[in-house]
């Protein structure tokens, strides 16, 4: 039985680690689906569905930690995407961004979810520049980090136009069936 | 427990029953290695390749499946490869060091998944100091993916039963409204496995059992792999 202050924080951290490890289960359910399906990954992207939509339920510390875990792991389990050449790595920044952003400004900044998905499209974008630059000078790779990331944006055109619709429909009927998901005050400690 | 999503190859092999650990630290030494080395003279890569080779032999694994594993890579390190020939001479160079070492860490990569399952790899990173939150968030992430795909397989039985000949439209809406109700269930899930972890004594982390003593003879073998492969690379480098 829940009884002090420290159990109820274990609760909450229970939940969110069963949360995040779910929503990371289906980060790696969906991609083979839709491969099953014949849609392209890099179009589509399925992978990052989940895992903003646990952006939006979890703590800043857990949506990144997903972000980081679930690409990685799709690799070793499945071989998609590739530890070499460096996509995972490249998507585990992009979306621990992603997730990291629109936790924080979700659940810490309690911002209306029409300015937190394109904030943290941006956000994600811009990393994945960062990232992408950092990645071509280790790999001794002499392509441009801009032009890398104008053509994976313009290659994930409708996975972008997916998550922009799926994403709020998806976190609302979470919250509509466990109220206990809207973003609360003590989001930002924990 | 096998897992539905896992890359393990069930084989009976040395490298098989060789501790996850010692694997571990040989696939970084070799990655280290082929990064190090250079791509001319060929000789180095060549050599890296032949270990491994070797190492897939020891293992007993079937070229076919290395061979068909390896090729779902082809665009990813292909088309950058080819792109890179039409550059000129640095941007070739790039485009060669790129595939080479590409291929060389993704073959690496393909030979442990083989020969290791991921739920023993993803318990040695559980107890590694700086990634043990990313090990214990695998191995939740791997249990909750052993139960999702049991319902995603119970429900395409389902279908296939009750509709084998229904329209790609109808299809496609069963199967948005079966992905937001697995979605939200997820979530509904979560509430209940929080509950009964705690009850079951969760205090912030996973509970883990002891680790099982690292015999020497595994140590020596995943360390003069890894210094073998680093050796390469050195003799190459500095020569």
């Amino acid at each position: 039985m829940v009884t002090g202050a420290s159990d109820r924080d274990a609760l909450w951290r229970a939940r969110e680690l069963a949360l995040a490890g779910l929503m990371g289960a289906l980060g790696l359910l969906l991609p083979i689906g839709f491969h099953a399906l014949g849609w392209g990954g890099r179009v589509f992207l399925p992978m990052h569905l989940p895992v903003v939509v646990a952006g939006f339920l979890v703590s800043p510390g857990m949506a990144v930690a997903l972000g980081i875990v679930v690409p990685f792991l799709s690799s070793v389990l499945t071989g998609m995407p590739p530890l070499a050449p460096p996509v995972a790595p490249l998507m585990a920044v992009e979306l621990a961004a992603k997730a990291g952003a629109a936790s924080v400004l979700y659940r810490g900044l309690r911002l209306p979810m029409w300015v937190v998905l394109p904030g943290a499209l941006f956000i994600d974008w811009a990393v994945l520049a960062l990232a992408a630059w950092l990645a071509a000078g280790v790999f001794a790779i002499k392509a441009g980090a801009i032009q890398y990331v104008a053509a994976a944006i313009a290659i994930s055109l409708p996975g972008t136009i997916l998550q922009v619709v799926a994403v709020p429909l998806t976190v609302l009927a979470i919250e509509r069936r466990v109220p206990r998901l809207r973003p609360r005050k003590q989001d930002w400690t924990g | 427990m096998p897992h539905h999503i896992d890359l393990y190859v069930k084989r009976e092999s040395a490298l098989h029953r060789l501790d996850p650990r010692p694997k571990m630290l040989a696939a970084v030494g070799f990655i280290a290695a082929v990064l190090l080395a250079p791509i001319h003279p060929p000789w180095p890569m060549g050599a890296l390749l032949l270990l491994l080779i070797s190492t897939a032999a020891v293992a007993r694994l079937p070229a076919r499946l290395v061979c068909r594993r390896m090729l779902s890579l082809a665009v990813v390190i292909g088309m950058p490869f080819l792109l890179s020939r039409l550059g000129g001479e640095a941007t070739r160079a790039a485009g060669e060091q790129f595939a080479a070492r590409s291929l060389l860490v993704a073959a690496a990569f393909v030979v442990l998944m083989a020969s290791t399952r991921a739920d023993v790899l993803l318990a040695v990173a559980a107890r590694l100091p700086l990634v043990s939150v990313f090990g214990q968030l695998g191995e939740f992430i791997l249990r909750g993916a052993d139960v999702l795909a049991e319902e995603v397989i119970r429900t395409n039985r389902a279908w296939a039963l009750r509709a084998p000949s229904a329209a790609l439209r109808v299809r496609l809406t069963g199967l948005t409204q079966a992905s937001m109700s697995l979605i939200a269930r997820a979530a509904a899930r979560s509430e209940r496995i929080g509950a009964a972890m705690v009850l079951r004594g969760f205090q912030y982390t996973l509970p883990m059992a002891r680790p099982a003593p690292l015999p020497w003879s595994h140590l020596a073998a995943g360390l003069a792999f890894a210094l073998l492969s680093l050796g390469i690379a050195g003799a190459a480098k500095w020569r």
